[in-house]
């Protein structure tokens, strides 16, 4: 049974962020996941500081608010011109700085640390239950994740082509009419939801390495928007189950070795993937000289 | 050309999530088939220090395992898959509590619905635990084993509820306890006499790590820390320079390091008074939240405190 949430938890948040991922990389934001997960240190202090306790609950509250400001802050500078990569560091180092500084000056002697407080670690999900009077109903992991993964299908499915086209083309969107800005704010708020989600059920590394790689690797995989977004999150999935082998066989840190499964398959792809892969590349090179020697 | 390789990559991908699959189901139930069970009571303990008492006090009628190691962090501390089974197939968890596990203590608390899992300190009154600040926030120091009379409470739990598990062994588990009491009563005193030989200005212990709280108050020594409760949180830059003040002030001679803290922390301080003339060394290598290797003297909870008090004794006499 341990085996099973695990692996169900693995899913879930592969897939939240598999398919959210595809649109990261297309914008060149990959890196907020890694960003999100600083930034969130002064909400945390602040419901520390407000709550006085380092209950799940208001921790949660905390680094949810933080994790929206840090996407509004980066998507504003971002349309005013900022480099992405460039707003994107700006705003998670000093948030996060705002974050050491709260806890140096209000908090110096609790231990509050993110890893303490917030993550949450995929080895425990099946303890960790959520019962309503009384009555046990399953990790409460699984439910969050659900939830999140739910909401995610239901606002991607419904505006799936306005997504496509301001991750694509935002001229040709704005010329069309569709408030370009408006769906950024939202896949970045879909983004914040899910990785402080995913934060609280699983841990950090996970979170981070699952945004990021298997839709990376789905990128070599293919040039189409729908097919890099169900093989994203396939991908991830694939990675969770080989990765959790893989802690099974080793006796080792179950989120270490999904990241670590999930690198592997993305080498796999850059080695042979059959259009952008090294291989067929060099194929092609070859093909292409052996031509024109020959006319 | 492509769609048909695409389709085979698809089908590759698929054949080795099924694969993968298998895999997980073959091994999981090839692990729980091979776990042995001789009806002895299984105990696991989260910081090594009380799987040192289990040891002790359950002898071999109980298996006793521990998850942190030597030299492990608990609050850097991250499980491993054979953790997890550790926890699941334990018919006993004792931890410390008061926070010292972080997060998995609250994951602890829910298990406490499947079976039994007792925080070690739970007997130690409230109001007789050193708070971590000011701010009356409830927010307990947990590093009580250094005062060796208040972990004699923490043994007294576990005698209390591996007797109460297992009535058959009761005597044994009552014996064995009282015994090693005993022994910790020695211990207690051995400090006591031990720090009191310590002329009283010198009485000051400056370490890198908080966690010797509890041992300032019990055996009447000054404790000066230089970060926070927390291995993991920053120290501020006026930190180093109060306490390269005071060390300079004090004329203390000693500050020590700790297993499971890094030096370069103590050693920026150590430069700092240096520069102002007064030479501190540092006085040795303190246990604070993990023991030694296991097989050695210092691989106990006795050893662990023996060496300590030596060391502080030896640099500050």
């Amino acid at each position: 049974m341990i085996d099973f949430w695990i692996l169900l938890t693995g899913a879930l948040v592969a897939s939240c962020c598999g398919i959210l991922g595809a649109f990261l990389v297309l914008r060149k934001m990959a890196m907020i996941g890694d960003a999100i997960s600083h930034s969130v240190l002064p909400g945390i202090v602040i419901a520390f500081m407000i709550s006085g306790s380092r209950d799940s609950f208001a921790m949660l509250l905390g680094a949810s608010l933080l994790g929206l400001v840090t996407v509004f802050l980066i998507q504003m500078f971002k349309q005013s011109g900022v480099q992405a990569d460039a707003s994107i560091g700006v705003v998670f180092t000093a948030l996060f700085a705002v974050g050491v500084v709260l806890v140096s000056l209000n908090a110096r002697q609790v231990d509050l640390d993110l890893d303490c407080v917030l993550y949450g670690e995929i080895a425990y999900v099946h303890w960790n239950t959520w019962s309503m009077s009384g009555v046990d109903l399953g990790p409460k992991a699984v439910w969050l994740l659900g939830f999140t993964l739910l909401v995610i299908l239901a606002v991607l499915g419904l505006f799936y082509k306005q997504f496509k086209l301001c991750a694509f083309d935002p001229a040709l969107a704005a010329a069309l009419g569709i408030p370009v800005a408006l769906f950024h704010y939202l896949l970045m708020g879909l983004v914040s939801m899910a990785t402080v989600s995913s934060f609280e059920s699983v841990g950090a590394i996970l979170v981070v390495g699952l945004l990021i790689i298997p839709a990376s690797t789905a990128y070599l995989l293919t040039d189409r928007l729908g097919r890099m977004i169900a093989l994203s999150a396939g991908i991830g999935v694939l990675s969770t189950v080989i990765g959790y082998g893989a802690a099974v066989v080793l006796d080792a840190s179950i989120a270490g070795c999904m990241v670590c499964a999930a690198a592997l398959l993305f080498v796999l792809a850059f080695l042979f993937s059959p259009k952008h892969g090294l291989v067929a590349r060099a194929a092609r090179r070859r093909r292409l000289s052996r031509q024109q020697l020959g006319a | 050309m492509n769609i048909l390789k695409f389709a085979s990559v698809q089908r590759a991908l698929l054949t080795v999530f099924y694969l993968a699959a298998a895999a997980i189901i073959i091994s999981a139930c090839g692990t729980s088939g091979n776990s042995e069970d001789d009806g002895r009571l299984k105990v696991t303990s989260t910081i090594g220090m009380i799987h040192d008492l289990v040891k002790n006090i359950g002898g071999d009628r109980v298996a006793s395992t521990g998850l942190m190691g030597p030299g492990t962090d608990p609050h850097l501390y991250k499980a491993s898959h054979g953790d997890i089974r550790k926890l699941d197939e334990a018919d006993i968890i004792f931890y410390n509590g008061l926070h010292l596990e972080g997060k998995m203590g609250e994951v602890l608390v829910k298990l406490e619905k499947r079976k039994a899992v007792v925080p070690v300190t739970k007997n130690i009154p409230r109001s007789s635990l050193m708070l971590v600040d000011d701010s009356g926030q409830g927010t307990y120091d947990p590093h009580v084993w250094f005062d060796v009379s208040r972990w004699i409470s923490a043994a007294e739990v576990i005698e209390e509820t591996l007797a109460g598990l297992d009535q058959d062994n009761a005597d044994y588990y009552k014996e064995r306890a009282a015994e090693y009491i005993g022994r910790l009563k020695q211990l207690d005193q051995y400090a006591r006499e031990q720090l009191a030989s310590i002329p009283e200005e010198r009485r000051i212990l400056v370490t890198a790590h908080d966690a010797f709280g509890y041992f300032g108050k019990a055996y009447g020594i000054r404790v000066l820390g230089l970060q926070g409760i927390s291995t993991a949180s920053e120290y501020g830059s006026k930190d180093v320079s109060d306490l390269r003040n005071f060390l300079v002030d004090n004329k203390i001679r000693a500050v020590f390091i700790e297993s499971s803290v890094p030096k370069r922390s103590i050693e920026a301080v150590l430069e700092g008074s240096k520069k102002r003339g007064h030479t501190v060394e540092i006085g040795g290598e303190l246990f604070s939240d993990a023991m030694g290797q296991e097989g050695t003297v210092e691989g106990t909870y006795i050893g662990m405190v023996t060496h300590n008090i030596n060391i502080i004794v030896r640099a500050l006499k």
